[in-house]
């Protein structure tokens, strides 16, 4: 039932030539690029970790050192790009022929040669660095400049738009405003108590965080969580895609000027956080995945309850995002915006909603399934369009989906226990990968004497981002609210 | 079609929440109501060792020994609740008296369980206050300082028809220059940091400002991170805090009220 055992793993010490093949899946192709990052050896080494996805096989990890420098390997795989500068913005790793070596993470108040990662901190002094942006050149070429600080109750970015009259050229993002350092954060804590920070990378998807965090220390400690556990934690995964779903339908309604159906969906979003505060005192499952289980039991008579507000809930959603996409307005403004081609979608390695908008048949749950979803037949919508329209279409399919594995859960629910505790091993590493509302979210984890030294996350929107801007190129300024919303993507998830 | 939306949208029933039943509720918040009167010292300690914040401690106060529990740094975990017996347990109204900084840290004599200080107001009595203040219009620019989105999500919840915001005159602005009111969500970030006193600076005076969350009132579970200069009280000027993780749409608007009628009572 555990996905965790299929990461298989090589290490390589030889220090002379670090570089290395990118793995190939059963099927021939070049194996999707999940995740790179570093970590420190108990005597301070540093090393580099690049996970992929090599299909049926599961995950595989390749390990190398990182205290020589290393070949990037961005221009094979043009996902590696943001990694790469995080790693040499946590770790100061070497990366040759890096094709952006720009810093990513820390912004011109920081020092250069700050790696918060390598040991203790002290006092970290205030400095004056200068970012360059990319210059578009011509005649007529006008840059505007949105953010950090955006108009409406929105997380906060910069964006840099190089246009010629209304059509955007080139977009370029500088984000990581909301960076806290969460990832330092874990280390030095107990496993038992991670859970919080994780429920706090990204707010609106903490179920998701919540869930993969504690699978990853479950898999390192080899602990399989009650089958009650891990049908409950299905019910507030797929809860919490179709609130996030529905609300990103709401959202791509007001930021056309469709105020009506904006309210409409805001009020049903609403009405399952209250049904879920009724069932677990909670409105977004917050502080209910532990490691090992649940911290309690559901009560049946209010699971049923639950159930059924889903039920209405998505009925009613389905009847508006119908009707919704009948409306020649709606078609006109979604359809052929913001266009993300699949060979981008797949250099970039995109995940979620998104990569399946764009032609790509990704997903967790059935291609490596955790939790309780090796149980149930998972259905993937994919569809080639890849603009918004696309985008939309997805999300209002997997709502259909998410309401049918809620229902048959609640009715098949088994009794039984919620929790196994769990006896915490000296040194352990584990690595689990969980389809949140935004796509395939990671958390790679290593224990040294009962405590975290390294907790790596891999967050949706981390790797989404990046593809934003080439979906808004040749597109007008205006529509540039309407295709990020269809986005979806979360700063803070992003930031850590 | 358009028309079809509308007449799907009228057809359904009026789901505002009235007045009374929203303020101090806060319902679904998980955060902890301490029964002093079956505090003992050794409940006291159990409950300040499972503290991951620090929200709970035993300290000296006004000369007594005192268990506190200071709201703004409570992320509604639950571990006092689950190791607390009838001492800790999920509450119900806001278990705060207001909205300044004081009022969001309550603490106990350990020797005889009684509170120093007063007591939360009742529900009831809030309400009084705050009735009156519903003829007034109030402008809000919400700024993330750096939070997780948690936050933001509960306050976009305040617009949605449960809720209702403007019916009190209330309503969120695009522009930092058209606010009376800055709700400020998140520890500030050192990326953030000056973007955060530039907004501060764009709204005119008069104005308020409120820190919503844990993360705002004490910087919440990232408080000692490197990337953090602290709460937002650390940055700018505070009137108000709404502790929560996250405050729930009824907290946030008992808040913003309280907030409200203090400051124009002044």
């Amino acid at each position: 039932m555990t996905q965790d055992a299929a990461t298989t793993s090589e290490t390589r010490n030889d220090t002379s030539s670090v570089s290395f093949e990118i793995p190939r899946t059963n099927r021939g192709t070049p194996a999707r690029l999940v995740t790179i990052f570093g970590s420190l050896g108990p005597n301070g080494e540093k090393g580099v970790h690049y996970i992929f996805d090599v299909g049926d096989a599961g995950y595989r990890e390749i390990s190398l050192a990182g205290d020589d420098s290393l070949d990037s390997i961005a221009l094979q795989a043009p996902a590696a790009a943001w990694s790469e500068r995080e790693l040499h913005d946590q770790y100061g790793v070497k990366l040759e022929g890096q094709p952006d070596a720009r810093p990513l993470v820390f912004h011109d108040n920081w020092p250069d040669g700050f790696f918060p990662m390598l040991g203790e901190l002290g006092e970290v002094p205030w400095a004056q660095r200068q970012y360059h942006f990319l210059q578009v050149q011509g005649e007529g070429v006008a840059e505007v400049a949105v953010g950090p600080v955006h108009a409406g109750i929105i997380e906060p970015g910069h964006f840099r738009f190089s246009v010629v009259g209304d059509t955007i050229l080139h977009l370029e993002l500088r984000h990581f405003y909301t960076h806290k350092g969460t990832e330092k954060l874990f280390e030095g804590i107990s496993p038992l108590d991670g859970t919080m920070l994780a429920e706090s990378v990204s707010g609106d998807n903490c179920f998701a965080h919540a869930v993969c965090y504690c699978q990853a220390v479950e898999s390192a400690h080899g602990l399989d969580v009650p089958s009650r556990a891990s049908a409950l934690r299905l019910i507030g995964l797929e809860l919490e895609r179709l609130v996030c779903h529905i609300s990103d339908i709401g959202g791509l309604c007001t930021d056309v000027g469709f105020g009506v159906a904006a309210a409409y969906a805001t009020r049903i979003k609403e009405s399952l956080l209250r049904a879920s505060a009724k069932c677990c005192g909670t409105r977004y499952w917050r502080r209910i995945a532990i490691p090992g289980g649940l911290r309690f039991d559901f009560d049946s008579a209010k699971l049923a309850e639950l159930g059924a507000a889903v039920a209405s809930a998505s009925r009613d959603f389905k009847e508006m995002a119908r009707l919704v996409l009948e409306t020649p307005s709606i078609q006109n403004r979604f359809e052929a915006a913001g266009i993300l081609s699949q060979e981008a979608a797949r250099d970039l390695a995109v995940v979620g909603p998104v990569a399946r908008a764009s032609g790509i048949n990704l997903d967790v749950r059935r291609d490596h399934p955790y939790a309780h979803y090796g149980q149930h037949r998972i259905e993937v919508p994919v569809t080639h369009y890849g603009d918004v329209m696309a985008r939309a279409r997805i999300r209002i399919a997997e709502a259909e989906i998410s309401t049918r594995l809620i229902g048959e859960t609640v009715t098949t629910l088994t009794d039984g226990g919620v929790f196994t505790p769990l006896t915490l091993q000296g040194d352990a590493q584990g690595f689990a990968a969980v389809e949140s509302p935004r796509g395939e979210l990671c958390y790679w984890i290593e224990i040294r004497r009962h405590r975290i030294t390294r907790c790596h996350v891999k967050s949706p929107s981390f790797q989404n981002w990046p593809a934003m801007p080439l979906a808004v190129e040749g597109n007008v300024i205006a529509d540039f609210p309407l295709i990020n919303k269809s986005f979806n993507l979360s700063y803070s998830g992003c930031d850590r | 079609m358009i028309g079809d939306v509308i007449g799907l949208s009228l057809r359904q029933p009026n789901h505002v929440v009235p007045v009374e039943v929203l303020l101090g509720n806060c319902d679904g918040s998980r955060m902890p109501l301490i029964c002093s009167e079956n505090l003992t010292p050794a409940v006291a300690q159990k409950i300040v060792e499972v503290c991951p914040t620090a929200a709970l401690e035993l300290k000296e106060y006004q000369g007594q020994r005192c268990l506190s529990l200071s709201y703004g740094r409570c992320t509604g975990c639950g571990r006092c609740i689950d190791v607390g017996g009838d001492v800790v347990v999920p509450a119900k109204h806001m278990p705060w008296r207001g909205v300044a900084r004081e009022d969001i840290t309550r603490y106990w004599n350990l020797d005889n369980g009684r509170e120093i200080v007063g007591t939360p107001p009742s529900p009831a009595e809030a309400r009084g206050q705050i009735h009156s203040l519903l003829r007034r219009a109030l402008t809000i620019r919400q700024l993330d300082a750096g939070s997780c989105n948690g936050c933001e999500v509960e306050i976009t919840a305040l617009t949605n028809p449960y809720y209702d915001l403007e019916r009190f005159g209330i309503h969120f602005v695009a522009s930092p220059k058209h606010a009376d009111m800055l709700l400020v969500t998140g520890p500030v970030t050192r990326n953030m940091a000056e973007a955060v006193q530039a907004t501060y600076e764009a709204v005119p005076a008069p104005k308020l400002v409120v820190a919503v969350g844990a993360c705002g009132c004490s910087g919440g579970i990232f408080r000692g991170s490197y990337a953090i200069v602290g709460a937002v009280d650390a940055v700018i000027p505070v009137d108000g805090y709404i502790p929560g993780c996250p405050p729930t749409p009824a907290m946030l608007l008992t808040g913003i009220l309280e907030v409200l009628r203090r400051c124009t009572a002044k």
